[in-house]
């Protein structure tokens, strides 16, 4: 990685004492960054620790507190992202800001002030609007509605709407938490390419990989503040990770033993109808023992989520079945699944799928007891909600404040506190350490171990390849809602797994 | 949840939503060429002046009432209903229909069946959008508007065609109710039994929604319908119950208002409760307790812009303007409350 | 005679299709507004006094529009500067709507318009078979179907048109761009509010040629929801509106047949055919995914 000597280059952009506070927390703690033209800055932190604000006070979405901006020497004060993308700023969101609804060709349109007023079936002036997609991704059909995309093509479109506006700064928000490794590999390289046409990049990551991959210099933040700046090869993994947390981690959760391989849970054949806004599963069969820690990997939009809703009883079953200890977990005509209560279902985006937000913490918490009694009341909840607050560490520890003012790492933290405190034979995770910073994911981690432990099955979906590597006995990998292959730990290597999840490799797997 | 019960959000601006509204009220009357403080005292007057100002309060509360308990049940699952009018005039249909078919039987089990078959006639049309919302996830809120132009067309259908009383001349209605089917008022006023089924419904679904499980099981749907679904809620159940349970209300307050008021089925039984119930509802928070407040206070405007119009010649039409008015001030300040609120942090 | 069925029709559905194209472009920028059915008896009111005064229909019609768009200020006001629940906001603009126009209408009942005369009236040489047609509808019928098409090319083949249509599928994003969406949605409220008013007074000054209190009985509603029906395409407002137009047609011939059966319940039908369709329409697997974004959230489906 050849580095330029920053030392004569001038900066693009320098930031100077940016602070920020969102009500009780300090997003930002008068930070200094320099960013350099033609390089790739890797900016690095666990969650919460302040990057995307950060990045979001430079692209104008509000202004800091105190502090100073400057761009090529000047100060600047944006007062809307149209400022900063005036001056040549431009930010690719980790939640793509498309409009899922209108075609491809019509979300670049929105967001380029060169297109024209009349906007018929002119040919030249959509060309333009066109450029950057082709050499992107030149088998794109631009008439496709976006909605319609996978996660993977809708970034490449985010890319190119922000290309459009020919930027200076690039500033990409966590890229590739979404990609399999083919697609990552991909745009590495885009970012340096990038970078050698005099672009300055800033690459908003909590992965390592991304920074050995790509990466001049390195920015690390925790608890708001910048803790460490400079090149990135003076620098060891061991480093930044303990920059980012504080300390040195050494993971503490303890891989689980396999020791009998009595199948409890069973899934033969399973099928679900197309049409809902997940992409259906097809023809999967599969099988759980009793303490076996299934991994599922997979690119977000692959069928997970109708695996793991058609297993919670959620999603009715278009063939096939599935069995927990012969009984069957299907979803009834009613469209409840049935009552069962020794399943535990962690889904993905807890705010959406499995908390009420208007509802106190407390409420949340007792949600699977809320049957039990006709009425309500009573001080056992609010015990209950107390001990499990303390014990899964979810702030802020008040049981009668609404879910809705949570952060989503504690939301997570609810969730899998309500869950996962019982004894249940079959635990189905989707992404649970997704948004928790180190320690808590260790600890998540660990109590799933334990439940393993116990002997509950579980079947674990995550996207962070490097956990089931570790962790899980077998790997299971879905593409296109297809199975394609069950793997060993033993046999399981990164390279493999990533060509299986990018449908490259298909491999007849024994269930 | 206690929180449930009394939304500190509302306490501040109201009384700033009162003093605006009653400035806009003024200027209103002062539109119209009344003089308008004068015109507000006598509004005051007519709606709790004397014993008799205040009964006839009552008399318009009960109905009130009902329409926004109709409305509040199903607000409690998340769904808009408009629909009070509606199944008001269908369960006066009902209610009617077992009055013209057995008028001769005693009082002791014509009364409850004839209530009891209001409650099943506005049941039956809250139902409707409530199967239509829970099966096929379609709109409450307009289709509940457009039945109630239903309803009104079929009580028409009824009184100019098969139950028209053939002794009135030209006049569209059914014969008087017997005595039998008749709810009296109390202590010689027109203030009848159907206030105190309003209230005592009120009391009971705050009771039942605040510490029920049953309460609790609507507030997760409401919040998020998957999540019932993952603990074995049905949202599709729980909306045609509430919209049934909604809809019997106003059909209550239907048949309450044909047996105690009109003593007989007429097209014009109802001037907007509906909507007006629609009114307090959000008025009240979605809250049955306080709706009971409202009711009383919207009830007396009414009855205030009646007399009104008897005697300071005040247009007929100036209540539903006041409502109007009314609805929009409270929307503004409490819109503008929540917004200076929030910028404050 | 199929001629005539379908100008009567046609002639029926015109007030409608004004208001649904309105109430189309408003719901294209994530407002709902079902005060449009106050703002449509605002036009009927002050359009057909406006005629009965001046003489001159086409005044009344102006001043229908006028009224409209004064009264969806209202509304903007509510939804945009208050922020309020905006079924509420339309619903308290209704409200206001029918109380004013019932009370201020009231001299105006049984007043009497100089009518507009139908097309046929300007073509003395037309062929046989279209003069019954012709005879039947007036200007505004063609006007309706051309404001309609002019919408959809608008919407759909202009810049302006793509920003609407990104205000309404995300306010946040169309800020993010550099659009304005509140001042969007203020320009769509008042638009949407001067075609409901415009629609209202071609109903009474052209369709109906009176004045009664509350003379739209609920077609502005009926319109909110045949937008849903017609995908918020304006394009496909026509057929949509049309359709209703016949079903309303059919009732009156029915009436006027001498059919045994009561006109009133003869009139619930329109009514009935709109629940219809809405619900057929909402029912349909894909129906999400015509409806711009920043609605669903009003309408609160699952």
């Amino acid at each position: 990685m050849a580095i330029a000597a920053s030392a004569d280059k001038q900066p693009l952009i320098v930031m100077r004492g940016v602070c920020k506070r969102f009500g009780m927390v300090m997003a930002n703690d008068a930070v200094d960054l320099d960013v350099f033209p033609g390089e790739v800055l890797a900016l690095l932190g666990e969650n919460g620790a302040g990057k995307s604000t950060l990045m979001r006070l430079l692209y104008g979405l509000y202004p800091p507190d105190t502090g100073r901006i400057e761009i090529d020497g000047r100060q600047v004060i944006f007062g809307s992202p149209r400022d900063a993308m005036a001056v040549g700023i431009g930010m690719v969101f980790q939640q793509f800001s498309l409009l899922p609804n209108l075609s491809v060709l019509e979300n670049l349109l929105a967001a380029s002030p060169r297109a024209p007023w009349w906007q018929g079936r002119r040919r030249p002036v959509m060309n333009d609007i066109l450029v950057w997609l082709n050499r992107l991704a030149p088998k794109l059909d631009a008439r496709r509605r976006v909605s319609d995309l996978a996660v993977g093509e809708r970034q490449v479109v985010e890319l190119a709407k922000v290309l459009n506006l020919d930027p200076r700064l690039v500033i990409l928000d966590e890229p590739t938490s979404v990609l399999t490794p083919d697609e990552t590999a991909r745009l590495h390289g885009f970012v340096r390419h990038l970078a050698a046409e005099g672009k300055a990049v800033i690459f908003i990551t909590h992965k390592i990989a991304d920074v050995t991959s790509c990466a001049d210099r390195v920015a690390v933040m925790r608890r708001g503040r910048l803790v460490e700046q400079g090149a990135a090869t003076a620098k060891s993994s061991d480093d930044i990770v303990s920059a980012m947390v504080g300390r040195t981690v050494t993971s503490r959760a303890t891989p689980v033993r396999l020791r009998s391989q009595v199948p409890r849970l069973q899934i033969i054949g399973l099928s679900t109808a197309a049409g809902h806004s997940n992409s259906p599963i097809r023809g999967l069969t599969l099988s759980v023992g009793g303490g076996e820690i299934v991994g599922v990997a997979g690119v977000v939009g692959n069928g997970q989520t109708a695996l793991a809703e058609a297993i919670a009883g959620l999603m009715p079953l278009a063939a096939g079945e599935v069995t927990l200890d012969g009984v069957s977990l299907a979803c009834l005509d009613s469209g409840l699944p049935p009552a069962i209560s020794t399943i535990a279902y962690i889904p993905e985006r807890p705010i959406d799928n499995a908390v009420v937000a208007d509802l106190d913490v407390a409420a949340n918490l007792e949600l699977r007891r809320l049957r039990q009694r006709p009425f309500l009341g009573g001080s056992t909840g609010m015990d209950l909600a107390a001990r499990l607050i303390a014990k899964y560490d979810v702030r802020p520890n008040n049981p009668r404040l609404a879910a809705s003012s949570l952060s989503g790492g504690n939301l997570q933290k609810l969730v899998i506190a309500r869950e996962l405190s019982g004894a249940p034979d079959l635990l189905v995770a989707c992404y649970p350490t997704m948004g928790l910073d180190l320690i808590a994911a260790d600890s998540v981690r660990q109590r799933m171990f334990d439940h393993a432990a116990r002997g509950c099955a579980v079947l674990w979906m995550s996207e962070d390849l490097d956990d089931l590597l570790q962790y899980a006995h077998r790997i299971a990998v879905l593409f296109d809602g297809r199975l394609v292959a069950v793997v060993p730990r033993e046999q399981a290597s990164r390279d493999r797994i990533g060509r299986l999840m990018a449908g490259i490799e298909r491999q007849d797997h024994a269930a | 949840m206690r929180r449930d019960l009394v939304d500190p959000i509302r306490f501040a601006p109201i009384l700033v939503m009162a003093i605006v509204f009653l400035l806009v009220a003024m200027a209103f009357f002062v539109s119209i060429g009344k003089p308008p403080v004068r015109t507000l005292l006598d509004m005051v007057l007519f709606a709790a002046g004397d014993a008799y100002s205040l009964s006839e309060t009552l008399v318009k509360t009960a109905p009130i009432l009902l329409c926004a308990l109709a409305t509040i049940v199903p607000a409690r699952l998340g769904l808009v209903s408009v629909g009070a009018e509606g199944q008001l005039f269908v369960g006066a249909i009902f209610g009617t229909a077992v009055v013209l078919a057995f008028p001769n039987t005693p009082a002791a089990i014509l009364l409850p069946s004839m209530l009891l078959a209001g409650m099943i006639g506005g049941a039956l049309w809250g139902f409707i959008p409530g199967i239509l919302r829970g099966r096929l996830d379609a709109n409450e809120t307009i289709v509940t508007l457009l039945l109630n132009y239903v309803g009104v067309l079929l009580v028409n259908a009824l009184v100019f065609g098969p139950w028209k009383d053939p002794r009135n001349l030209g006049w569209p209605a059914t014969v008087s109710f017997p005595l039998a089917a008749t709810l009296s008022g109390f202590f010689g006023t027109r203030a009848h039994l159907g206030l105190v089924f309003g209230i005592l419904a009120a009391i009971g679904f705050g009771v039942l929604f605040a510490i029920s499980r049953w309460g609790r099981e609507l507030a997760v749907l409401k919040g998020n319908a998957k999540v019932g679904q993952m603990i074995g809620l049905s949202f599709g159940r729980q909306a045609m119950l509430v919209m049934s349970l909604g809809g019997a209300l106003g059909g209550l307050a239907g048949i309450c208002e044909v047996a105690a008021i009109q003593g007989r089925l007429q097209p014009g039984i109802s001037v907007g409760y509906g909507l007006t119930g629609f009114l307090v509802a959000w008025l009240s928070g979605h809250n049955p307790v306080v709706a009971i407040v409202v009711s009383v206070l919207i009830g007396g405007l009414i009855a205030a812009g009646d007399s009104l119009q008897l005697y300071a010649k005040v247009p007929a039409a100036s209540a539903i303007i006041l409502q109007g008015l009314l609805f929009a001030t409270a929307l503004a300040v409490g819109g503008l409350a929540q917004r200076w609120k929030a910028a404050r942090g | 005679m199929l001629g005539s069925w379908i100008a009567a029709a046609l002639r029926s559905a015109t007030p409608l299709l004004v208001v649904m194209v309105g109430e189309t472009l408003t719901q294209r920028t994530g407002v709902i507004n079902l005060g449009i059915e106050g703002e449509m008896l605002m036009g009927a009111c002050c359009g057909f006094a406006a005629a009965v005064i001046t003489g001159n229909p086409l005044l009344g019609l102006l001043a229908g529009a006028a009224a409209g768009a004064a009264l969806s200020t209202v509304h903007a006001g509510l939804v945009l500067g208050a922020r309020a629940n905006q079924i509420s906001c339309g619903l308290a603009v209704w409200m206001i709507g029918l109380g004013l126009t019932s009370y201020f209408g009231r001299t105006y009942v049984g007043g009497q318009v100089s009518p507009i005369l139908p097309i046929g009236a300007y073509l003395p040489n037309a062929p046989a078979f279209v003069r019954g047609a012709l005879d039947q509808i007036t200007a505004t019928a063609p006007f309706a179907i051309v404001l309609a098409i002019a919408a959809g090319v608008w919407l759909y083949r202009t810049r302006t048109g793509l920003n609407w249509r990104t205000v309404g599928e995300s306010a946040e994003v169309a800020r993010a761009l550099g659009i304005r969406p509140t001042w969007v949605r203020f320009q769509s409220i008042v638009l949407g509010g001067l075609l409901a008013g415009l629609g209202g007074a071609i109903l009474s000054v052209d369709y109906t040629q009176t004045w009664a209190q509350d003379i739209t009985k609920g077609k502005g509603l009926v319109a909110v929801g045949l937008v849903i029906v017609a995908r918020w395409n304006p394009y496909l407002a026509i057929p949509v509106a049309l359709l209703f137009g016949l079903s309303e047609t059919s009732v009156l011939k029915l009436q006027a047949g001498g059919m045994a059966i009561s006109p009133s319940l003869l009139a619930t039908l329109p009514y009935l055919f709109a629940i219809g369709v809405v619900v057929f329409a909402q029912a349909q697997g894909r129906r999400n995914a015509a409806m711009p974004a920043d609605l669903t959230a009003i309408f609160r489906t699952r």
